[in-house]
C-alpha cells in the first residue's frame, strides 16, 4: 500500500536516489545579515559594559581589578569578533534540500555536516519564532524523531511562508503514510 | 480477529467506578518517599550541618523533629495511598494520582507497548505486585499501577498485550501469522543462568568501574585512613613503598597484591550487584514476545515484542574475551532521559555472560539469516590512525615533553610517556576493531578497544542519518557517517565517502520504500 506514494520506481543500487544530487537551497540572506547584527551588536554591548563598569565612580575598582578589566576587554572583543567573522562565513553554508520522502540540511564551514530525516520518521515538528526572528519574518523549524532530543533536525533562518509550508508538507505526508 | 477479541476480553471485567488499590501499597509509597529522601540528602545536609549546634543543646527538639518527620512519611504516605485510584473502561486504563499536584492518566490500551511486573520483595509473601506500563512516548507519560493481585495483574498484562496485538494486526497483515491466542499460552524458555554465570558475569562487566570513579573524590581520604591504619599495626606502608633499596621482583609482587586487594572488594560488590539483578534469570519467548525475568530482592520482568527490537549488541570486554563469555544486549527504544536513571539496568533485556553458541542461537532467533560473525567487515581507513596518533597524540605529547624539560621536571616524563603509550595503543585498537558491513536486511558495526562490540541493526528501524565530511577528509575521499536509531546514535569515520553515501542512499530507501513502521 505503501508503493503508491512512493514514486521512485528505480530498484538497482547504482540509480537509488542519491544523497550526492540533492538541490540545495540556501537558506534566507536575512538571517545572515541579522545574525551579524546581532553577533555584533552583542560584543560592543559587553565590551561597552565592562568599560562603564571599570569607568564609573560611584564603586571604584582597585588598579588591580581595572588591570583585569582591561585584559577582559582585550579577549571578549577578540573572541566576539572571531565568533562574528565565523558566523558570517558559516551562515553562507547553511542549506537545505526537500525531496518527496525526506529532509536534508547541509552546514558546516570546516566540518560539513548533511543531516537527512526521513518523514515517515518524524514524531512531530515545530516553528520556532523568537522576537528578532518574529521582527524579520523568519522561522526556524525544529522536527522531532524518536531519536531523541540530541538529535532534533533543524533548519534555522526559513522565510515564515517556506518554513509553514515546509510543515504542511511533512505534516500532508504524514496523512498519507499513517503508520502504526 | 473479533473473535479473539470476546475470547480474552471476560478475563477481567471492565469497571465502571473508580477502585483503590491493597492498602499494601502503604509500602511502596514509603520505600519511594525514603528513596526520594536518600537521594536528595545532598540538600538536607547544610540543614543538618546548622542544625547540629542547637540539637546538642536540647535534645528533646531532636526528639520533636524524629517525630515530626516519621508523622511527615506517615500522613505523606497515607494521601498518596488515599488518592491512587484507577478504572478500566473498554480498552482504555484510567489513573487518577497525586496529593497536591493531580495527575490524571488516560491510557489507551493500543497505545500501550510495554507492560512490566515488578515485585518488591515486601509484596512477595502477599502475592502482590506493581504493573508498569510504558507507552512509545516520553519517560514522563508512563504509568503505574502500584499493588495490584499477581494472578490480577497477569490477566490484565495478557489482555492489554493481546488488545494491542490485535489492533496492530489489523494494520499490518504481513504481522497477522504472529500472535494467536493458542501462541499466548506457550512460554518458551530461550536461556537461563545459574549462579556461576552469574559470578562471572559481576567479575566481568564493568560496573565496578563506574562505581570506581564515584569514589574518586575520595582517595585522598582514603588513602591516608588505610595508611594510618596500618602504622597502628606496626607496619609502616611508606618504607615499605620506598623502592629504591629493594629488588625489582619485590616491588612487582608488592604492586600486584597491592591491587588486587583493593580491587577485590570491589569485585565482590560487583558479584553482588550482578547476582542481585540477575538471580534466576529465565529470558523466555511468547509469540513475537521476549521476556526477560530476573531479580533476588525486587523481582524485574521486561518484555518486547520482536518489532520493538531497535538493534541487538553483542558485548566483550577483555575479560569477556579471555573467558569465552559474551553480553548479548537487546536495544529497544530508550531516550536519553531514561537512560540515566538508575533503573535504567533493569529496563532492558540483556542476557549475561552466554557462550558463543548461545549467544549465535539468540540472535538468528530474533534476526533471522543475519550474517553478524561470517560476514567479511571491512576496516575504516588508516587516516584514523594518522589523524589520531601524528595529528592529535604526538603534538600532545611533545607539547607536554617540552614543558617538563624547560620547567626541569623531566622525572615526570616517566609517567607521561607510558601513558602515552598507552593512549597509542588504544587508538591503535579503535581502529582495529572499527569495521562495517552490510547485506540486503542489516546494517552490522564492529567496535570497541580491547574488547570488541557487534552491533546489528535492519536497515528500516533508522531514524536519521548524517554525512560529515572535513575539509581534510574531502581531500583524501573519506567520510564520517552517524546513523541514529531510536535506542542511540552509531557513529561511523574515516570510511570511504561513496561507500558511506551509498550506505546512506540505501539506508533512506528501505526507510522510504518499505513503510514499515520502527516500532
Amino acid at each position: 500500500m505503501q508503493g503508491t506514494a512512493f514514486t521512485n520506481t528505480s530498484l538497482t543500487a547504482e540509480s537509488l536516489p542519491s544523497l550526492v544530487e540533492l538541490e540545495f537551497q540556501p537558506i534566507s540572506a536575512i538571517y545572515r545579515q541579522s545574525n551579524l547584527i546581532i553577533n555584533v551588536a552583542f560584543t560592543l554591548f559587553l565590551v561597552t559594559l565592562l568599560f562603564v563598569i571599570q569607568q564609573q565612580n560611584i564603586w571604584p575598582l582597585s588598579n588591580d581589578v581595572a588591570d583585569l578589566f582591561n585584559w577582559l576587554m582585550l579577549v571578549l572583543f577578540m573572541l566576539g569578533g572571531f565568533n562574528t567573522l565565523y558566523a558570517a562565513f558559516a551562515d553562507k553554508q547553511k542549506f537545505y534540500a526537500l525531496r518527496q520522502q525526506d529532509l536534508s540540511y547541509r552546514s558546516g564551514l570546516l566540518f560539513r555536516k548533511t543531516v537527512s530525516q526521513p518523514m515517515l520518521r518524524i514524531q512531530h515538528v515545530e516553528l520556532k519564532r523568537g522576537p528578532i526572528d518574529r521582527k524579520v519574518g523568519l522561522a526556524k523549524l525544529q522536527v522531532f524523531s524518536a531519536g531523541g532530543a540530541m538529535h532534533t533536525f533543524e533548519i534555522p533562518g526559513l522565510p515564515l511562508a517556506s518554513a509553514e509550508s515546509i510543515r504542511q508538507f511533512i505534516l500532508d505526508h504524514k496523512d498519507v503514510n499513517r503508520h502504526g | 480477529m473479533d473473535k479473539s477479541v470476546a475470547a480474552l476480553t471476560p478475563v477481567v471485567e471492565n469497571s465502571k467506578d473508580w477502585q483503590r488499590i491493597s492498602p499494601i501499597a502503604l509500602l511502596f509509597f514509603t520505600e519511594r518517599l525514603i528513596k526520594f529522601f536518600v537521594s536528595n540528602l545532598v540538600a538536607f545536609l547544610p540543614a543538618l550541618y546548622f542544625g547540629y549546634d542547637g540539637l546538642k543543646e536540647n535534645p528533646q527538639l531532636g526528639l520533636a523533629i524524629i517525630v515530626g518527620i516519621l508523622l511527615f512519611i506517615c500522613l505523606t504516605t497515607f494521601l498518596n495511598y488515599y488518592f491512587f485510584q484507577y478504572r478500566l473502561t473498554q480498552d482504555h486504563i484510567e489513573i487518577r494520582s497525586g496529593v497536591f499536584s493531580k495527575k490524571h492518566i488516560n491510557l489507551p490500551f493500543s497505545k500501550i507497548q510495554n507492560v512490566k511486573l515488578e515485585q518488591p520483595i515486601y509484596y512477595r509473601p502477599f502475592n502482590y505486585t506493581c504493573l508498569q506500563l510504558d507507552t512509545a512516548g516520553s519517560a514522563k507519560q508512563e504509568a503505574q499501577i502500584v499493588a495490584l493481585k499477581v494472578d490480577f495483574a497477569e490477566q490484565l498484562k495478557k489482555e492489554i498485550l493481546a488488545q494491542y496485538s490485535i489492533t496492530h494486526h489489523a494494520e499490518s497483515p504481513d504481522d497477522s501469522a504472529e500472535l494467536t491466542p493458542e501462541a499466548v499460552e506457550n512460554e518458551i524458555i530461550l536461556n537461563t543462568r545459574s549462579i556461576a554465570d552469574l559470578v562471572i558475569h559481576g567479575i566481568t562487566n564493568n560496573r565496578i568501574w563506574i562505581f570506581l570513579g564515584g569514589l574518586a573524590p575520595f582517595f585522598d581520604k582514603i588513602a591516608s585512613y588505610i595508611v594510618s591504619t596500618f602504622s597502628d599495626f606496626g607496619i609502616n606502608i611508606e618504607q615499605l613503598l620506598t623502592f629504591s633499596d629493594k629488588p625489582m621482583w619485590q616491588i612487582t609482587l608488592y604492586a600486584v597484591t597491592l591491587t588486587f586487594l583493593i580491587l577485590l572488594p570491589f569485585i565482590f560488590f560487583s558479584i553482588a550487584g550482578s547476582v542481585v539483578t540477575f538471580y534466576h534469570y529465565t529470558l523466555s519467548k511468547v509469540g513475537d514476545r521476549y521476556i526477560r525475568r530476573s531479580g533476588l530482592l525486587t523481582k524485574y520482568e521486561v518484555s518486547m515484542r520482536l518489532s520493538r527490537l531497535q538493534m541487538v549488541i553483542r558485548q566483550q570486554d577483555w575479560l569477556d574475551l579471555l573467558l569465552k563469555r559474551i553480553n548479548l544486549k537487546f536495544e529497544q527504544a530508550n531516550n536519553v532521559l531514561t537512560q540515566h536513571q538508575a533503573g535504567a539496568q533493569n529496563n532492558r533485556i540483556i542476557v549475561p555472560s552466554i557462550f558463543a553458541h548461545q549467544c549465535a542461537a539468540l540472535v538468528d532467533d530474533v534476526y533471522p539469516n543475519n550474517q553478524m560473525m561470517t560476514i567479511a567487515y571491512q576496516r575504516i581507513s588508516k587516516r584514523f590512525l594518522l589523524r589520531n596518533l601524528v595529528f592529535i597524540l604526538l603534538p600532545l605529547y611533545s607539547l607536554v615533553t617540552v614543558f617538563l624539560t624547560v620547567t626541569g621536571k623531566t622525572q615526570l616524563l616517566w609517567g607521561i610517556t607510558p601513558l602515552a603509550i598507552f593512549a597509542a595503543l588504544l587508538i591503535f585498537m579503535r581502529w582495529y576493531r572499527w569495521g562495517y558491513a552490510s547485506d540486503d536486511n542489516y546494517i552490522y558495526i564492529r567496535r570497541g578497544f580491547f574488547g570488541v562490540d557487534y552491533l546489528c541493526f535492519e536497515h528500516y528501524k533508522v531514524q536519521q542519518v548524517k554525512f560529515k565530511q572535513s575539509w581534510f577528509q574531502q581531500r583524501h575521499q573519506l567520510c564520517s557517517i552517524s546513523v541514529v536509531l531510536a535506542a542511540g546514535a552509531i557513529n561511523l569515520p574515516f570510511i570511504k565517502a561513496d561507500k558511506g553515501s551509498a550506505m546512506l542512499d540505501e539506508i533512506l530507501y528501505q526507510v522510504e520504500s518499505s513503510g514499515k513502521s520502527w516500532m
